[in-house]
């Protein structure tokens, strides 16, 4: 508890400076100004906004306003929709975790039986199978497999929908499409973990006791393999909090990829300034319950 | 003694490497006697833990048994179901091994890795099984017993950690105990207590000891019967008596010189000289006669049978036949 207390604490020097790097990047490469008046605007106009929006303030006084209300949840308003930023942003953070979720339980159901049995089955020819698959499905562009899915079970079988987000259905095929390139990577990363496990003395000695080859494999060598599996994981789960911007794309899924996105080209800072800080809150618990579970599952490791 | 419980007859293993097939067990013939302890000697590299996996049926996945029988009891272990082999490891058949510091699975407690073998070999209930593994723990002079069942094994030191897998390899009464050099890895008092260990299991129980050592005093301390091997091969066998006494084998006396003696101010320790052959660059011939004193040309040419010399006491060596050799 109070090692959770410590990490959480450690987390807010990180936060701020994500705030301060998206701030000086998104002053100094751009003038939101220009883009949220109409083209004939004159260049009075434009200063007025400018001064009232405060943004002729030196730069450290402005950030100095920004974290003044960051501390009161306050990221502004985006202009572009015309309402509070964090607002939009946490109406866009369901559909991106749901993905996310989904996702990875897609990669954990394809890369844990087939990590294990192309170690078991070490060059046989159904690991040459299992990892020549890793490879392409690690090749393979999400945007063409996303394509290639809606395809085959959306145009010619007509078995799920298009795109749009809404039931379980909707989420099937953008789920398959981000899971498989992540499937693909633990597929290795498991193999490879539990060959070097399966080759310990501790495997000797669990199959001296007469134990069933699925328990010393399941059970004796897994949870040892497991442990360095999680650290990829949680990063995974991370990046797919944070970028999902083709396939939310292709899928027309209205996560925050495409929010984010939208918001940078348009120079829409409050947005850009509550999304990021989103996402990196959520990459910071990904990596924190990484960092329990890899204590949960190796003793060895001493809390402090 | 003298029914014969573990036969052991013409074992040929070999592993697949990366230049090919090794042949590192070659025609090993032994058998245990119920009771009796045999303790195989013989340096680094000999093959006899490759004999001792093969008939546990738990060799590396590049190893296999190409040929030989091993009988346990009546039955036939290389025709066995793998399911039958299953209920005899850990239950008729237990082992130990050199190194308890890797031997233990780092992610579950002593308790969960006790428990194991008695709820699946004499299908305790977990409640059942967590006494019975207390109780085998204080068999082996771990006094606080209870709280070792609820540590891991990096809270252990060296010493427990062996004696919780000799806990573990004694708790379903086994008929034969193989220890594969079980304190090579530990220091000089903790070798002495778990060979105290040992020796009263011997002397309290009915159970077959095979132990594997480097150690010719281990030997002596608690051997019946002695089994030299030498580069895959049986090169002496003989009654622990007959082997210190009288050893035949050129190689089995050279080990017994190169033992250091208590009472002898020693100058120089003897050894052998040189090393045991590689498995895939063996000699012609018998397999020692490059670091045989008394080697010859007869000995490149001939691989020499195993030759009884007295009673049951036997050793490969052409020498012996022609009384060439001057015990
Ligand atoms: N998995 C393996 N693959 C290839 N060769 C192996 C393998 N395991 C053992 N060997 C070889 O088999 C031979 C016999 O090894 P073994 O472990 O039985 O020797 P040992 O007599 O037990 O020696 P030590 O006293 O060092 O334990 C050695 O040459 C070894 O290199
Ligand atoms: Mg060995």
């Amino acid at each position: 508890m109070k090692y959770l207390l410590k990490s959480l604490l450690k987390t807010i020097p990180v936060l701020l400076l994500i705030t301060m790097i998206v701030f000086v990047l998104m002053r100094l490469t751009g003038d939101p100004v220009s883009l949220m008046l109409p083209e004939n605007a004159t260049a009075e106009e434009r200063d007025t906004l400018r001064e009232s929006l405060g943004l002729n303030d030196p730069l450290p006084v402005q950030y100095l306003a920004f974290l003044g209300d960051l501390v009161k949840g306050d990221f502004g308003d985006s202009f572009r929709y015309n309402m509070d930023a964090l607002d939009l942003v946490l109406e866009r953070l369901p559909a991106t975790l749901e993905l996310a979720i989904a996702s990875m339980i897609v990669a954990v159901i394809i890369s844990v039986p087939l990590g294990i049995l192309s170690a078991i089955k070490r060059n046989s020819v159904l690991d040459l199978f299992i990892t020549g698959g890793a490879v392409v499905g690690k090749a393979m562009p999400n945007f063409w497999l996303g394509i290639m899915l809606i395809l085959f079970f959306s145009v010619t079988f007509q078995l799920l929908p298009v795109s749009g987000r809404g039931t379980l259905a909707h989420l099937v095929l953008p789920a398959i499409t981000l899971g498989t390139g992540i499937a693909a990577e633990m597929t290795r990363l498991i193999r490879s973990s539990m060959l070097e496990i399966l080759g310990q003395d501790f495997i000797r000695t669990a199959r001296s006791k007469g134990l069933r080859e699925t328990v010393v494999v399941n059970q004796h060598a897994f949870r040892n393999a497991l442990i360095p599996v999680v650290t990829i994981m949680a990063l995974q789960t991370a990046t797919l909090v944070g970028g999902t911007l083709i396939t939310e794309t292709v899928f027309a899924w209205p996560g925050l990829g495409q929010l984010l996105v939208q918001a940078v080209n348009l120079r829409d800072m409050a947005v850009v300034q509550a999304a990021t800080f989103i996402i990196a809150i959520f990459v910071i618990l990904s990596n924190l319950s990484a960092d329990l579970i890899y204590r949960l599952l190796d003793p060895r490791i001493k809390y402090e | 003694m003298g029914e014969e419980l573990l036969k052991v007859d013409g074992l040929k293993v070999r592993f697949k490497t990366d230049d090919g097939y090794i042949t590192t067990v070659n025609g090993v013939s032994f058998s245990v006697k119920k009771g009796e302890t045999l303790a195989i000697v013989g340096e680094s590299g000999s093959g006899k833990s490759v004999t001792s996996l093969a008939l546990m049926g738990i060799l590396p996945p590049n190893g296999e048994v190409v040929d030989g029988d091993v009988t346990y009891k009546d039955k036939d272990l290389r025709t066995l179901s793998k399911k039958d082999y299953r209920k005899i490891r850990g239950n008729d058949i237990s082992m130990i091994f050199q190194e308890p510091m890797t031997a233990l699975n780092p992610v579950f407690t002593i308790g969960f890795q006790l428990r194991e073998p008695l709820m699946l070999h004499e299908g305790l209930s977990k409640k059942e099984a967590q006494a019975r593994g207390v109780e085998m723990l204080r068999n082996v002079g771990i006094s606080d017993a209870e709280k070792v069942m609820g540590r891991f094994p990096h809270q252990l030191s060296g010493g427990m950690r062996q004696r919780v897998m000799i806990a573990m390899a004694l708790s379903c009464n086994p008929e034969l105990l193989i220890a594969d050099e079980p304190t090579t890895a530990l220091d000089v008092t903790i070798q002495a207590q778990i060979l105290t260990l040992l020796r009263n299991l011997k002397e309290s129980s009915n159970t077959s000891i095979m132990i594997i050592t480097h150690d010719l005093g281990v030997v002596a301390e608690l051997a019946d019967r002695v089994i030299v091997m030498y580069a895959g091969e049986v090169v002496e066998v003989a009654t622990v008596h007959e082997l210190f006494e009288s050893p035949q084998h050129p190689y089995t006396k050279g080990l017994l010189d190169s033992m250091p003696k208590i009472h002898d101010v020693v100058n120089e320790l003897y050894s052998i000289e040189g090393t045991v052959p590689n498995p895939a660059e063996m000699p012609q011939g018998c397999k020692f006669h490059p670091r045989c004193p008394f080697g010859d040309e007869e000995c490149v040419q001939t691989h020499p049978n195993l030759l009884n010399v007295k009673g049951d006491h036997a050793a490969r060596c052409i020498k012996l036949a022609k009384k060439e050799l001057v015990v």
